[in-house]
């Protein structure tokens, strides 16, 4: 499963896949995470990603982002404030399973 | 309270966020960054030409006797830091407009070059002042590049273009596609600099004037250091919102400060973005390293205290969409009154100490994700006292958000006593 986060430079995102790939492991998932800045994002989501997180600092650029993961079929969602955190693993799994099902 | 959050994010955050996306001031905004490496490099050679050490040593002499050539990268680099950010936003905006990027910024940097004018110097040749490639000439580069690209979309969408036989190879076809809006971008910029014999840069210094006053006195800082925190507030990256206008503003004082050291002048600016990030900024939007030491000393409940490890050490990095989030401060009514105060105290206190001369004005940029006392030590030339500036802010930062912190701990506490009883642990979210 391939997860590609889009935040505003790459960097606080880059936490928040440490908690999400920790958790993974919990559940033994073979996750590949990446973070990226927005101006990188419409780019690397062409690379066969499965689904693409948006940190919540840059919600008001994402219809941008939708636009660019429609074009290759990627979902593509907000995360919710609260989840955005070092501690936010288990609520990110659930949404990325949630995403990967629809 | 919440109807008033809501109506705040719906009709003034939320709307304002999303005028910053506007397709111009986002390709201004992604030019500059896409700048910011050359200018970083550029502005270490500052420290190396004048490094903090008494200019009896054996360093000191050494530098004063190669500080020409010691300059050389920054000359090239940061001095002209105009010629790579047109380039930069050339790209980006063709980019946005689904043009191609490359003749995009390839065209704005050519109508920035038909901006500076060619002298002939006796023995050298021809050759272009650089003073106008710099921070000085931003405003220009910003208004050609735009200019350069909408003409490309003009052409593009309105058909103006050659069109060439199918038997042509695409990438011929293409290099003659670019050659009209090529060719009107060129001889405008040509009939206004040659011909009409206008100093663009002389023009736009007149306009900007102003705006380059009142961006550096001390509501000049206060006003984006508000906009930035009352952004954040809804959880929307402030810095990147409010610097979508702001920062041409920071660039143009770093590019002075810097040309004014390099050339052993006075340095005439106390705002580039530099004093915000390291003066302001420590641990984060919000000067958020004092609420961190907050809850690693005080905090009660289990929430504050696992935040309060996972989050100090991306703290001193200046990383805390963690700490905004995680907390939260968002939306978090009790957090955002120190998260909106605290940075006006300490943006007010710096502004006091570089005016009068406490510390030295910022004019090297390094990258933002040092701790703060070294960033701040670094980007002033080496001046020890930007440090206790620095631990200052951030004893006032501590103490300012103390008493909200441990007010807000109170209420998760309660909460975990009541959450342990319904035997539900996962009170965090």
């Amino acid at each position: 499963m391939k997860v590609l986060f889009v935040c505003a430079g790459g960097m606080s995102s880059a936490i928040v896949v440490n908690a999400l790939k920790k958790e993974g492991q919990k559940h033994d998932l073979n996750l590949e995470v990446l973070a990226v800045g927005t101006q990188e994002f419409d780019s690397e989501v062409r690379n066969g990603w499965d689904v693409a997180m948006v940190a919540p600092q840059v919600k008001h650029r994402f219809d941008g982002f939708k636009q660019s993961a429609d074009e290759v079929g990627v979902p593509c969602q907000v995360i919710p404030p609260q989840a955005y955190s070092p501690l936010g693993g288990p609520t990110l799994l659930k949404l990325v399973n949630e995403l990967l099902e629809k | 309270m919440e109807k008033f959050v809501a109506f705040l994010e719906n009709n003034l955050s939320t709307p304002m966020a999303k005028l910053s996306e506007q397709k111009h001031l986002r390709a201004i905004r992604d030019g500059v960054v896409s700048a910011l490496p050359f200018i970083i490099f550029g502005s270490l050679f500052l420290i190396i030409a004048f490094p903090p050490v008494s200019a009896e040593s054996a360093i000191g002499e050494w530098s004063a006797k190669h500080i020409a050539d010691i300059l050389i990268p920054y000359r090239l680099t940061m001095f002209i830091m105009t010629l790579y950010i047109t380039f930069g936003i050339g790209y980006s905006l063709s980019q946005s407009y689904k043009l191609d990027p490359l003749s995009g910024g390839l065209l704005s940097l050519a109508a920035f070059l038909f901006t500076i004018g060619v002298e002939m110097m006796d023995k050298i040749g021809f050759v272009l002042p650089m003073t106008n490639l710099g921070g000085h000439g931003l405003f220009v580069g910003m208004i050609v590049s735009i200019f350069a690209v909408e003409i490309l979309r003009f052409c593009k969408t309105k058909n103006v273009t050659i069109k060439m036989p199918d038997s042509v190879p695409t990438s011929v076809a293409r290099s003659f596609e670019a050659l009209i809006p090529v060719t009107i971008v060129l001889i405008v910029m040509t009939i206004i600099t040659v011909v009409l014999g206008i100093d663009l840069h002389s023009l736009v210094d007149k306009a900007v004037a102003p705006l380059i006053k009142a961006g550096d006195t001390l509501p000049g800082v206060l006003i984006p250091v508000f906009l930035i925190t009352f952004f954040w507030s809804f959880g929307i990256h402030g810095v990147s919102v409010v610097g979508a206008v702001a920062r041409p503003v920071w660039e143009v004082y770093l590019a002075n400060n810097s040309a004014a050291v390099a050339a052993g002048k006075a340095i005439p600016h106390v705002a580039p973005e530099t004093f915000f990030q390291w003066f302001i900024w420590i641990g984060g939007s919000g000067a958020t390293l004092g609420l961190v030491l907050a809850m690693l000393l005080v905090a009660k409940s289990s929430y504050s205290k696992t935040m309060a490890k996972a989050t100090i050490v991306p703290s001193i990095f200046n990383i805390n969409e963690p700490v905004i989030f995680g907390m939260p401060i968002v939306l978090n009514p009790i957090l955002i009154i120190p998260f909106i105060v605290t940075p006006l105290i300490g943006a007010t206190l710096a502004y006091i100490a570089t005016t009068i001369g406490l510390v030295n004005p910022t004019y090297v940029m390094v990258p933002w994700t040092l701790p703060a006392p070294i960033g701040a030590y670094l980007s002033t030339g080496g001046d020890w006292r930007a440090i206790i500036l620095v631990l200052v802010n951030i004893a006032i930062s501590f103490f300012v958000y103390l008493p909200f912190f441990k007010m807000y701990d109170r209420k998760l506490l309660a909460q975990e006593g009541n959450i342990e009883t319904s035997e539900d642990t996962n009170i965090a979210l």
